[in-house]
């Protein structure tokens, strides 16, 4: 049993930690990132459609301070996976980039949007493609 | 308040051997973006190299030091 806020505070984080495969601490929401290193991080993990819980660590200085504490990680955003620290936005993003990150998520990283099939003989089209939709009334 | 000049000297007087890029980001002084290329980074994970950086300036990191991006490499 906690006997001060601020170990149940501690406790909260860390129950946070173990109770979501992925989980992301960070300022302000997924919706509405309140720093732009919190909303690179969204991003990549929106990328990948990756469901994770998130944590704005704002409302309350505490959560920020026992975070770093109990990560031993100072800056904010912390994304944990499977109870394991990842790393913050630069870690984030370079394994984004190089695929481990949708490794590490079990997940299939999507490809990069490519062009889809033309429907006919390559050029076919060339010239109609960004045809103008033309009102003649002459 | 750190200058970038101050955060490059001090990461290669703290690394041996290492060199350190730093560039302040806004000319602000608060948020600063470094390169750091270390031998000694060898054999850990990127997240005990950032780490290592991060430790050289303890509690700075989220004070006067609001945000430090950092890239590690070995060589």
């Amino acid at each position: 049993m906690s006997s001060t806020p601020t170990n149940s505070i501690r406790d909260a984080i860390a129950s946070a930690i173990s109770d979501h495969e992925v989980i992301l601490f960070m300022k302000g929401t997924p919706d509405a990132p309140a720093c732009g290193f919190s909303a690179r991080t969204v991003a990549a993990l929106q990328a990948l459609d990756a469901p994770f819980a998130a944590v704005d660590v704002l409302p309350d200085a505490r959560i920020r301070q026992e975070l770093s504490s109990l990560s031993n990680w100072p800056t904010i955003p912390q994304l944990f996976v499977r109870g394991e620290l990842i790393g913050g936005c630069d870690i984030v993003i370079e394994m984004y980039e190089s695929g481990e990150l949708a490794q590490t998520l079990g997940i299939e990283q999507p490809p990069a949007p490519a062009p889809t099939e033309a429907a006919g003989p390559a050029g076919s089209q060339a010239g109609s493609r960004f045809a103008p939709v033309e009102n003649r009334l002459g | 308040m750190p200058s970038a000049g101050e955060m490059k000297q001090r990461i290669e007087a703290t690394l041996p051997g290492a060199r350190a890029e730093v560039d302040d980001c806004t000319g602000g002084g608060d948020h600063f973006r470094a390169h750091v290329a270390y031998s000694g980074f060898a054999g850990r994970s990127r997240l005990e190299q950032h780490r290592i950086v991060y430790e050289i300036f303890g509690d700075e990191i989220g004070g006067p030091i609001h945000a430090l991006s950092l890239k590690t490499s070995t060589h």
